[in-house]
């Protein structure tokens, strides 16, 4: 679908021309003339303006009322006033009628000094009041969610909140009850607002009214700091604001980034800050003695674990978890190659994948972009459900749908929060995804037996076609599809297969050579895909380079339990917590003759089997570089101060390396990411500076050329292992990101992890 | 200029037993008009009713041709929406063609849709008109059976779809575009435009909008001819009216006149004005929501643009009266708390201002205000005229606005009473105080029956005078 | 005066309130048939909202939380969206009234006529009835009957405080409300109207 574009136009405001993009609203274009109009209700995130507030009324040349700007396309020539009398008269004037019912109790608000009610009506407002009448008066502040507390006295019923709910996240759950000045937020029957996004009222209400419970009087604006920072608690990497005080972070809100998040926050992402300062977090270095993991200088530990690594040498294995940094996981690759002479690390959950098809997964042209969720003709989901893998993407999917016509089709194992909005949905046995696209493309070709390979996915041929159908369309012309999916089907034991009839499925739309049109995969971990590029796995160096083939995560198990490999390293791991099959990690892990840690919390994985665990960064203290699911390389820097004994990850591994006679050369994170950039072909010439905040997508550059092209001329289908088989890795094997630590240990979020997974709306 | 006989177009035979029965409404003529605009085209019809220069009846007076116009050309969805929610105060005409005459009505829309290419309506009709909207939905079951409402009506190719939408007691749902939120089955809050409903209506499609009486003239435009029609009444205000007329007289009821007479021979001549020994006060012309006139505008001519030039307006041709023994202050109250129990919320002005003007009239009332209260609650009604997002707003402010201009003495006066009582304590110290002519703070309660005999009226012409 | 809810904190120990599971929500069968042939009516079914409360206030007195829940599960909307259409119209209930409504309009024409004492004779005269559901009304439309009321959807007028006993017994009794005063049976006030064989109304004096 083409985006929309706008001719530069010019206009004049306040008596300066200014130039503008056509047809945007004069809010948004004054701004490019240094004007401030003021605004309540206009929220671009939220659509289409509702003109509710009237803060914005503007005077504009030819036409006798007042304007709204937040509703009114500029156009070339439009001559506009925001500082008029009669403008100022209605600005005052809407100012005066918002504080009749505004309590004023600024001093005792969390959103004082924060507050736009406060800036407009220092800006805008008269200065006096002539309301001398009792306000209104009710019980403040109340529970509206376990997250959240509602004001209602300050509320000015600007309505963002209600819109937020009924027209971004789609849940309908929060509303206005009654009518007129009795008008009030609530929900239903007294039932709470939880939502997996429920928290981005509390950032969108310009007023006190809805405020973080977590958050109540921790800090006024003068205490705290923004820190910018990347979200790593799920593969969507949404970009974050971190208050900071005292070193502590407080809260975490949205940082607008269009091209990641559209400026939302999942409940997840901006509670679970909690749990890096809990008693669960690991802060000191600890070694097994006497059954107990026992406190130790970090000098013990280092020295106790290179012993033990030297003494496995190449018997020695690591997992790699997933909010790892795309540095941490090239130096634990270089220390377990280069140190200890094994290939045997892995970053997927799902099992090795055939190099060949990695990087022909990796292509380029091949790659959808996040904003192309938005604007795509059609979009496939395929083997995943957004909101629990990735949930900032389910917010984009019902934003293409409700404004821009795309069309979406589900197709999973179970049932998806996107269901009602898609328009075709087919079910099929759990891990039978790569069955599942077999019968898809065979529909689209038509050549195969449609129905016999349906039916071997445990799928429904009729779901099938009207899958195939809705990717088709009527009209015959060039589409562009997207095809949203979840890194599980590429799990083992049909990992190639599933890769083969993706590939096969892209072709089949030309996917190639259509703008807008891509693949855009969910890695099972956060940084899956940084990790995998960085070279954190059994068959591949960095940047997809031939390598002597590994184990991976499954093999490594098996392979601890049958006494072939020795010492375990777990980076920001917890096997019995993320990986497939927890009975026979539960062996592996009691089979190792050591286990080393490098860990943030202490789950039970670390707790029970772990000999020396290393205190690990949560994201707020790290320092380094992450890849987005659409190949964007983004950034983390320090947020807050690392909590008791600390180190960096990335001085850790260099540490260990060095005391295991491998020197990493390595002694700053700017030379880690240094090395990362010269170790990945195409990422070079990559600079922290030219991340920056946004971020940058490697394919995108020049050097992406180097990403080494497949050694086959044709991608090799697998043979489909039956589904019963994989059925049952299948369930072990996959996590909602809701099930976490970071979830399980905020006190905020504790209500939620029972549930494990979230349904929207 | 009127004439002398008045035409009787919408009325005609109204109380006819069984008129409200397709048989009956045949019998008399009904849906020949539709079979004479089927057999014409749409643009025809459209002529036509351009022709007639006939103006909305349900407020605005936008004319009716123009808007069927407006609508896109082009094979898509389409939709006609009568607008049936008669809630403006005073306003009860479209109460009885629905009652009386529904198949009028259905036949009008089916000739308005042909025209506009429209091929799905509905009738949004309040809530609380339980009879007329079984009337309707009776009729339209009996149009349908004939195939005057359905698929390829009468073999034109026309088809057209009706639904009769029950709404469920708001105001607001009476301005378009909240009617057409409310039809969708949300809270009934006025739309942002643009996008104008012709564009952008009902369920994102091309729609037009047009009121009962409006529709219901339809029939006689295709009757009579668009030029014929346009004969009728003055030059931008043509044809018949239905005015209701309520309050302080004698005979309150739907009169149907010609556009452009007189507007004391509708209030004295028809309704039989105030009772005797009163006098009018003052009287909305088009509903609560227009400004007030007083004694002195009764001779303004009662058209459009006569009553525009007067600073009112002719809305939805609801006349209410007060008389003299009325304070104003609680005309004033009336009329405020009203628009405050009908704001739907959504824009600020409206919200808070018709909020505080009540409370402001409260207070003056309690004798708790000072003269510079008159002051703040007038320019509080400045503050909102042009600066909401609907109307509602401004249905306060204009007629509170015209209230504090027109009667500013009374007012003050009340101010100074009431305040004299409260410093006082007693009526006997304001009755000493001789401020007011009336006892504050009680609508005329007793005196309104009617038990009074009939009599004569200052000057009124008896022309209008049935039964006279 | 706080309308309900304004006071109330959420009870965290609930469920958030999403769209009802058929399953589990027990949904009378006349309303569902009646829900779903109002839904049919409409290219979109939330068009149905409005006749779909209608209906469920009509068979549990109310819009409370039970009928509110049955009605978004046959129309697959989360409870809270109905609640706050139901909240908006005046006509919906959405706290337990009494069976029999009697909306008495006390806006301008009918309280230059009397209206608002009609209304306090009414309250007085419901008194503790827990069958009745005594409102002020904005207008309802029935100015030429002014002073009336809408006693159960049936337009009654001009009343005089001396008829309220004589409401509230017709409708105990189960009978027709003052058959005499329905504007069902009122002409039209226009003298030109009607063709000479029908006869005028209300004859000239005869109030």
């Amino acid at each position: 679908m083409p985006r929309p574009e706008h001719p530069t136009i010019t206009f004049t405001i306040d008596g300066r021309e200014v130039q503008a993009p056509e047809n945007a609203m004069l809010v948004d274009a004054a701004k490019l003339g240094d004007v401030e109009i003021p605004v309540f209700c206009y929220e671009p995130k939220l659509g289409q303006p509702v003109g509710a507030c009237r803060m914005c009324l503007v005077e504009i040349e030819g036409i006798p009322k007042l304007q709204t700007g937040c509703s009114t396309p500029v156009k070339d020539g439009m001559v506009v006033y925001t500082e008029s009398e009669r403008v100022k008269t209605a600005q005052q004037s809407v100012v005066e009628f918002l504080l009749i019912n505004h309590p004023l109790d600024c001093p005792v608000c969390d959103k004082g000094g924060e507050c736009p009610l406060q800036d407009i009506t220092f800006g805008w407002g008269g200065g006096i009041s002539r309301f001398i009448e009792p306000k209104r008066h009710f019980v403040k502040p109340l529970e509206l969610s376990p997250l959240i507390a509602i004001d209602r006295e300050r509320c000015i019923l600007c309505y963002r909140c209600v819109r937020f709910s009924q027209e971004i996240s789609e849940d309908y759950q929060l509303v206005l009850l009654e009518r007129g000045a009795h008008s009030y937020v609530a929900t239903f029957d007294g039932h709470p607002y939880v939502a997996p996004f429920s928290g981005n009222i509390v950032e969108l209400c310009p007023v006190g009214a809805l405020t973080s419970r977590p958050y109540r009087f921790r800090a006024r604006p003068w205490d705290i700091e923004g820190a910018g920072s990347v979200c790593t608690l799920c593969p969507a990497q949404c970009n974050t604001t971190i208050t900071v005080r005292d070193e502590r972070a407080l809260r975490v809100l949205a940082r607008q980034n269009d091209e990641v998040d559209d400026g939302w926050l999942c409940d997840k992402g901006r509670f679970a800050y909690q749990s890096f300062h809990v008693e669960e977090r690991i802060t000191e270095p600890l070694l097994r003695d006497g059954g107990q993991l026992r406190p130790v200088t970090w000098e013990r530990a280092l020295t106790e674990a290179a012993a033990a690594l030297k003494r496995a040498g190449e018997h020695s294995a690591a997992i790699v978890g997933g909010q790892s940094t795309n540095e941490e996981g090239l130096l634990l690759g270089e220390l377990m190659r280069g140190a200890l002479g094994s290939n045997d690390i892995d970053s997927r959950r799902a099992g090795a994948l055939d190099l060949d098809l990695q990087r022909r997964l990796a292509e380029p042209t091949l790659q959808a972009r996040v904003s192309d969720l938005e604007f795509a003709h059609a979009v496939l989901v395929l083997d995943a459900d957004p909101v629990n893998d990735a949930p900032i993407f389910d917010l984009r999917l019902r934003k293409g749908i409700r404004r821009n016509g795309l069309q979406l089709a589900v197709a999973s194992p179970g049932e998806t929060s996107l269901d009602e909005n898609a328009r075709a949905i087919a079910r099929y046995a759990p891990g039978a995804g790569a069955a599942f696209v077999r019968a898809l493309c065979a529909e689209l070709s038509g050549a195969g037996d449609v129905a016999a390979l349906a039916q071997q996915a445990g799928s429904d041929a009729e779901q099938v076609k009207a899958v195939a159908a809705l990717l088709r369309g009527g009209g015959g012309e060039a589409r562009e599809i997207v095809v949203l999916w979840g890194e599980r089907l590429t799990a083992s034991p049909n990992a190639d297969a599933g890769a083969q009839a993706l590939l096969e499925l892209a072709d089949g739309f030309g996917m190639r050579s259509i703008e807008g049109a891509g693949l855009l995969e969910i890695p099972a971990s956060s940084n899956g895909r940084g990790l995998r590029e960085a070279g954190a796995l059994p068959n591949a160096g960095p940047g997809y380079a031939d390598s002597p083939s590994g184990r991976d995560a499954s093999a490594i198990a098996e392979a601890l339990c049958d006494g072939s490999l020795a010492a375990l390293y777990l980076l920001g791991s917890d096997p019995l917590r993320e990986l497939a099959d927890r009975e026979l990690w539960e062996r592996a892990l009691t089979g190792a003759s050591t286990v080393v840690a490098h860990a943030a919390f202490l789950t039970e994985g670390i707790r029970e089997h772990a000999d020396v665990v290393f205190p690990a960064e949560v994201y707020a203290e790290k320092e380094g570089t992450i890849v987005h699911p659409d190949g964007r390389l983004q950034r983390l820097r320090p947020a807050i101060g690392r909590s008791g004994e600390v180190r960096a990850g990335w001085q850790v591994l260099s540490e260990l390396s060095l005391r295991l006679g491998h020197d990493l050369d390595v002694l700053t994170a700017t030379m880690a990411s240094r090395k990362l950039f010269e170790a990945v072909p195409f990422y070079a010439g990559l600079t922290l500076e030219e991340i920056s905040g946004r971020g940058v997508r490697w394919q995108e550059r020049e050097a992406a050329a180097a990403l080494p092209a497949p050694e086959q001329a044709e991608a090799v289908a697998g043979e489909l292992a039956s589904i019963d088989s994989v059925e049952a890795a299948e369930r072990a094997g996959y996590r909602s990101v809701w099930d976490s630590a970071e979830v399980e240990f905020s006190p905020a979020l504790e209500f939620l992890y029972p549930r494990r997974e979230l349904v929207g709306g | 200029m009127a004439s002398a006989a008045p035409p009787v177009l919408l009325f005609k035979d109204i109380d006819e037993p069984g008129l409200a029965t397709r048989e009956v409404y045949e019998r008399r003529g009904g849906y020949e008009s539709m079979r004479k605009a089927l057999a014409m085209t749409p643009e025809q019809v459209l002529e036509q009713l351009e022709g007639s220069g006939l103006r909305g009846r349900g407020g605005a007076g936008f004319s009716m041709g123009k808007k069927v116009s407006f609508l896109p050309k082009g094979a898509m969805d389409k939709y006609l929406v009568c607008n049936a929610d008669e809630s403006e105060p005073g306003t009860f005409k479209d109460r009885e063609l629905m009652q009386k005459t529904p198949h009028m009505l259905i036949e009008g829309i089916v000739i308005a849709s042909y025209a506009a290419g429209a091929n799905r309506s509905f009738i949004y009709i309040r809530g609380e008109y339980v009879l007329q909207a079984d009337a309707l939905d009776a009729a339209l079951a009996e149009a349908r059976e004939a195939g005057y409402v359905g698929e390829d009506i009468l073999g034109s190719g026309h088809s057209l779809s009706l639904v009769v939408h029950r709404g469920a007691g708001a105001y607001i749902c009476g301005e378009e575009t909240g009617l057409l939120d409310s039809l969708e089955g949300k809270r009934g809050n006025p739309r942002l435009k643009p996008p104008f409903p012709a564009n952008q209506g009902l369920y994102q499609g091309p729609t037009l909008i047009n009121n009962v009486e409006t529709l219901s003239t339809v029939p006689t435009i295709i009757a009579m001819g668009g030029a014929e029609y346009a004969k009728l009444g003055v030059e931008t205000s043509t044809g018949t009216k239905l005015v209701s007329v309520s309050g302080h007289v004698r005979r309150p009821g739907n009169y149907e006149i010609e556009l452009g007479i007189p507007s004391r021979e509708i209030i004295y001549g028809l309704a039989g004005g105030p009772e005797v020994g009163r006098k009018v006060k003052c009287w909305f012309p088009g509903g609560s929501s227009s400004p007030v006139l007083k004694e002195e505008d009764l001779d303004i001519p009662y058209d459009f643009n006569s009553l525009a030039g007067a600073g009112s307006m002719l809305g939805s041709g609801a006349i209410i009266v007060v008389d003299d023994s009325t304070p104003i202050l609680d005309v004033a109250m009336k009329t405020a708390k009203f628009y405050r129990h009908e704001s739907c919320g959504k824009c600020t002005p409206c919200r808070e201002g018709t909020n505080w003007t009540v409370t402001m009239l409260e207070r003056i009332d309690t004798g708790e205000a000072t003269p510079m209260d008159l002051e703040i609650m007038a320019s509080v009604q400045e503050h909102i005229i042009g600066n909401c997002l609907c109307v509602l707003g401004d249905a306060m402010a204009m007629p509170i606005g015209s209230m504090i201009a027109k009667f500013r003495d009374e007012f003050e006066a009340h101010i100074e009473a009431a305040r004299a009582k409260r410093t006082l304590g007693s009526d006997s110290a304001l009755e000493a105080q001789g401020a007011l002519e009336e006892p504050p703070g009680l609508l005329l309660a007793s005196d309104g029956s009617g038990d009074q005999a009939p009599g004569a009226h200052d000057g009124a012409p008896g022309t209008h005078r049935g039964g006279a | 005066m706080s309308p309900r809810g304004w006071d109330v904190p959420a009870d965290l120990e609930k469920d958030p309130a999403t769209i009802p599971d058929p399953a589990t929500t027990d949904v009378p069968q006349q309303l569902r048939e009646s829900i779903e042939a109002h839904m049919a009516n409409y290219p979109d079914r939330r068009s149905a909202a409005l006749p779909a409360l209608a209906a469920a206030q009509r068979l549990h007195g109310w819009c409370s939380p039970e009928a509110i829940e049955q009605v978004a599960c046959v129309m697959s909307l989360t409870p809270a969206y109905l609640e706050s259409v139901a909240s908006f119209y005046d006509m919906l209930e959405t706290s337990p009234v009494g069976r029999h409504s009697v909306y008495v309009c006390t806006n301008i024409s009918c309280s230059l006529r009397g209206g608002d004492d009609l209304y306090e004779s009414f309250v007085a005269a419901a008194g503790e009835d827990l069958d009745f559901n005594v409102r002020a009304f904005e207008c309802l439309g029935a100015c030429d009957i002014a002073p009336m009321a809408s006693v159960d959807g049936v337009y009654v007028g001009p009343l005089t405080t001396d008829d309220v006993r004589q409401v509230l017994d017709d409708v105990k009794a189960g009978r027709d409300v003052l058959p005499d005063k329905q504007l069902a049976r009122r002409l039209v006030a226009d003298p030109h109207a009607n063709a000479e064989e029908y006869p005028l109304h209300p004859p000239e004096g005869a109030r």
